[in-house]
């Protein structure tokens, strides 16, 4: 293509070279054809002035002398027109004979202009004049004669010339048109012809790109002729054939990384022992597109097949056989066997792939995979198989890790509540004797009336008495049962709490405590939804912290209990007037065992409440300024989380 | 202070505003100088077109030349077209002096360095013609009665040789009104005896060599003042001086010298009324008063 387009450029080029070639001949031509015309007319006034002057002077002839000649300086001045005239003639290139008539009118001229002056000063008689004047007047019309002859003869030529020259310019015209058509066409029909060839060629291989990007991967686009176009469509095809090898080991790549993550995922979330071992196999089989594959694992000193019991080979053996491999995955062949193996994996027809099952680097286990259904295995096989290996070892030490972490999270359970019952305990510690003085009043009346009424004859006043211990035991009973209550181990029950009820609960049960400690209580409850959570855990949060509050108001003060509802979330403010605490020790206040109530405090208080509230989903916040006192907002979840 | 205004006034009238531009200030639109048809009309005007272009440039006036038909014509034709000037004959040029009261100005010098010409009586060779007896019965063209060169010497080179009345003496005379034509007369047989100016025949016989070979000169006069241009007495005197300044160093400078050369001259030089003693010895010797003198 490119050598035709070169070769088609270059005859245009010489088409259009020979086409201007002409062009600037015959325009060169014409123009001096035409100049020549020019010239011949220019040279035509010219002998007609000169006829005219001729004349002219002739005229003066008959009139000098006489009343009606003119002056002088009028006929030196025609004469001069005369002779400038002829002059001019001369000037111009002629022929040798023309230039020899010019010559001879020159002389002519002279002669008349000497017959002429002689005329014009002679001072003589009549007859002498008359002979000068009859001299001149013959010079003069041999002059004119002379002078009308070269006109006509130029005449004559100028016609000729000018018909000529006309005939030049048709035919330069003519010569011209064909010419420029003969190159327009030409270049026309070259120009329809490569476009033609280019737009076909284009559009085979738009064709053939457009099946391409339709996904009709490997198409080849046939191009007849031999040039550029071909080699474009040689190397669109060797594209396209490229794209779908490309392609088809793509396809290859992602069937096996899906068939690896088949594999991989169930491996990566056993969370117990309980191997899909079958799955496990069907799915390597198809990783390795192998007819069968077998799982052996170590179990009492030799490496047993997990669906066939019967199939074991020896842990020396494999052992053995795991060194030779040098611990990484490898490709056993019947043709070229190991030195080392036992009795089965003689029986191995064709070849095997070896995947190791590691636990620290110590054999535990050999996945094989047989018979490969195209081929042979080959290093992408390999590669598949290290990191196979590797999830298989890897998941294996997952399930044996979570059994240990599912033992370790039963016994940091145990201890968890083993801690909280502690707390609990411990905040019961702390009201114990002002539940010891609670109990003492109803016990004290229960033992004055049953002294009484063993000192009492009248029934009626025993009754009274009787009524009276009956109505006091059975508040000591109540205030034992609530202590009971709390007291009791229980396990987390998880049920709608009013935070207002439960508030008012643990009020009741320190409102003995805050009386004698002359703590004023202001309850600014809103109306808030209930909310999801255990009730005993939360009431021993509040109960810890307005214990905590009242220890901090030794001489008495305020306590507000307050609480609200935020977007999703509800609130618990325990804010009291007391001495407030510290920066560096509000930054430590929720560590466990971290006190300041020495030997009245366990410091696991709030580190438990912490612990409790961020189980619901919510948060502690803590605001306090020494000597005015401390603000704890508790903010929990309407819904608890999962 | 007026004073001082004043007075520098006339300082710079005087010495600060230059002589060329006062030349500038002349009231003449053109100046007319007549030609004295010496030789071929239209030869003669073509020699003397050139000089008219130069004044014409240097002057910053055009100057324009016109052809006298004839000499005995020049005083009136001087007078009635009212010429600025015109370049005399010897003969005119005292004619002029006289009548006119013209003023010599610049002379012509020759090619070959001569300021003056002769008159040249002329035969041709075959005719026999030697001298003054052999002159009777003859055709005798002259110049015209106005020129020295072309009529006066003959008449007194006849009048010194015993002829009282030279006119009679020949068959036929006549003027030609130019020294060639009375040269060329002689040529083609027209008249056995010519009179010519001998600066005319030089130039002739220079282009045409044979010429020299056709005739014989039989008689030669003293030199005699040639073409001599004289200007009106009532041409401003400071355009007098300038044409004369142009005209007499028209020869130190390249366009000067190719005017001049198309004239036939090698320079102009001083002229004055001196330079025409010789003539009027002439007119002496030919019994001419040229008070009295009918030239036409």
């Amino acid at each position: 293509m490119k050598k035709r387009l070169i070769i088609s450029l270059c005859i245009l080029f010489l088409l259009f070279t020979i086409g201007v070639g002409i062009t600037i001949f015959y325009i060169y031509k014409t123009t001096r054809d035409l100049e020549t015309v020019v010239n011949l007319h220019r040279v035509e006034i010219i002998r007609q002035n000169l006829v005219i002057n001729t004349q002219t002077v002739q005229t003066h002839l008959y009139t000098i002398g006489t009343a009606f000649g003119s002056e002088v300086d009028v006929i030196v001045e025609h004469v001069s027109d005369l002779d400038k005239s002829v002059q001019s003639c001369r000037g111009c290139h002629h022929s040798k004979e023309l230039t020899e008539r010019l010559d001879r009118l020159s002389d002519m001229v002279e002669q008349y202009k000497d017959a002429l002056s002689a005329l014009i000063t002679t001072t003589a008689n009549k007859e002498r004049v008359e002979r000068l004047r009859l001299v001149a007047i013959t010079l003069g019309n041999t002059l004119l004669s002379m002078v009308q002859e070269m006109a006509f003869t130029a005449d004559q030529r100028l016609y000729k010339k000018t018909i000529n020259a006309l005939r030049d310019i048709n035919n330069s015209k003519i010569i011209l048109f064909i010419t420029l058509s003969t190159a327009f066409i030409t270049a026309l029909l070259v120009a329809i012809i490569f476009t033609r060839q280019i737009t076909k060629s284009i559009g085979m291989l738009i064709s053939a790109t457009k099946e391409l990007k339709a996904g009709k991967l490997g198409v080849i686009a046939n191009y007849p002729y031999k040039d550029e176009f071909r080699d474009l469509s040689e190397a669109f095809n060797d594209m396209s054939l490229t794209l779908k090898k490309n392609h088809d080991e793509l396809l290859g790549f992602a069937r096996r990384l899906s068939h690896l993550y088949r594999v991989t995922i169930p491996l990566y979330s056993l969370s117990e022992a309980g191997m899909p071992y079958k799955d496990l196999t069907e799915i390597v089989k198809e990783l390795f597109d192998a007819r069968d594959s077998k799982i052996l694992l170590k179990d009492n000193g030799r490496f047993i097949d997990i669906m066939d019991k019967e199939i074991s080979i020896p842990q020396k053996e494999m052992e053995a056989l795991y060194l030779y491999y040098k611990k990484e995955p490898a490709i056993f062949r019947k043709e070229l066997p190991p030195p080392i193996g036992d009795e089965y994996i003689q029986t191995i027809s064709g070849s095997a792939l070896f995947i190791w099952i590691k636990e620290q680097e110590k054999l535990s286990g050999l996945l094989m995979v047989y018979n490969k259904t195209s081929g042979d295995f080959d290093d992408t096989d390999l590669n598949i198989a290290a990191i196979l290996s590797n999830i298989i070892s890897v998941s294996f030490i997952n399930v044996k890790l979570m059994e240990n972490l599912r033992a370790q999270m039963k016994e940091l359970k145990e201890t968890q509540e083993q801690l909280i019952q502690a707390a609990k305990l411990a905040a019961l510690g702390e009201m114990a004797s002002n539940i010891a003085h609670e109990l003492n009043n109803p016990l004290t009346s229960i033992i004055g009336f049953s002294e009484l009424s063993q000192e009492e004859t009248d029934i009626e006043t025993i009754k009274k008495d009787l009524k009276i211990i009956e109505q006091e035991s059975i508040r000591a009973k109540e205030i034992v049962n609530q202590l009971l209550e709390f007291a009791r181990k229980r396990s987390i029950k998880i049920g709608d709490v009013n935070l207002n009820i439960l508030l008012k609960e643990v009020l009741q049960l320190a409102s003995l405590q805050l009386k004698h400690a002359n703590i004023q209580v202001i309850e600014e409850f809103d109306e808030i939804p209930t909310i999801k959570g255990d009730h005993n855990q939360l009431k021993q949060v509040f109960l810890n912290m307005i214990n905590n509050a009242i220890f901090a108001m030794p001489e008495g003060g305020t306590l507000t209990l307050r609480t609200g509802k935020i977007d999703d979330k509800v609130f618990v403010d325990v804010e009291d007037t007391g001495h407030g605490i510290p920066p560096e020790i509000l930054q430590r206040i929720f560590e466990p065992f971290f006190t300041t109530k020495k030997e009245k405090g366990t410091g696991l208080g709030l580190s438990i409440s912490y612990k409790i509230i961020e189980s619901h989903g919510g948060k502690i916040e803590v605001k306090s300024e020494v000597n005015k006192g401390t603000r704890f907002t508790v903010l929990l979840p309407i819904n608890l989380a999962s | 202070m007026m004073k001082m205004v004043f007075a520098f006034g006339i300082f710079f009238s005087l010495v600060i505003i230059p002589d060329r531009c006062l030349s500038q200030d002349y009231s003449k639109n053109e100046i007319l100088i007549g030609l004295i048809p010496e030789e071929n009309i239209f030869r003669q005007m073509d020699r003397y077109k050139p000089l008219g272009e130069y004044l014409t440039k240097k002057l910053k006036i055009k100057t324009r030349f016109t052809i006298l038909s004839r000499y005995g014509d020049i005083i009136d034709r001087f007078m009635a077209r009212n010429l600025d000037g015109a370049f005399f004959g010897a003969l005119t040029a005292v004619l002029a002096i006289e009548k006119l009261g013209v003023e010599p100005i610049v002379r012509i010098q020759n090619i070959d360095g001569t300021s003056t010409a002769e008159s040249y009586i002329i035969v041709r060779k075959e005719s026999g013609i030697r001298d003054v007896k052999g002159m009777k019965g003859k055709t005798i063209a002259f110049v015209d009665r106005a020129t020295a060169t072309g009529f006066v010497f003959a008449i007194a080179y006849l009048k010194e040789h015993g002829i009282a009345n030279p006119l009679n003496y020949f068959k036929e005379y006549y003027f030609t009104g130019s020294h060639d034509s009375a040269l060329l007369s002689v040529l083609d047989g027209r008249a056995d005896i010519g009179v010519a100016k001998s600066t005319i025949v030089k130039e002739r016989i220079r282009r045409d060599p044979f010429i020299e070979n056709e005739i014989s000169i039989i008689a030669r006069s003293v030199p005699l003042p040639d073409v001599t241009l004289c200007l009106s007495k009532r041409l401003d005197r400071r355009l007098k001086e300038e044409i004369k300044e142009i005209l007499l160093t028209m020869d130190k400078e390249p366009e000067g010298i190719t005017v001049l050369q198309k004239l036939g001259a090698s320079k102009f030089i001083t002229a004055s009324k001196e330079d025409f003693v010789p003539v009027y010895n002439l007119l002496k010797k030919a019994d001419i008063n040229i008070r009295s003198y009918s030239y036409r």
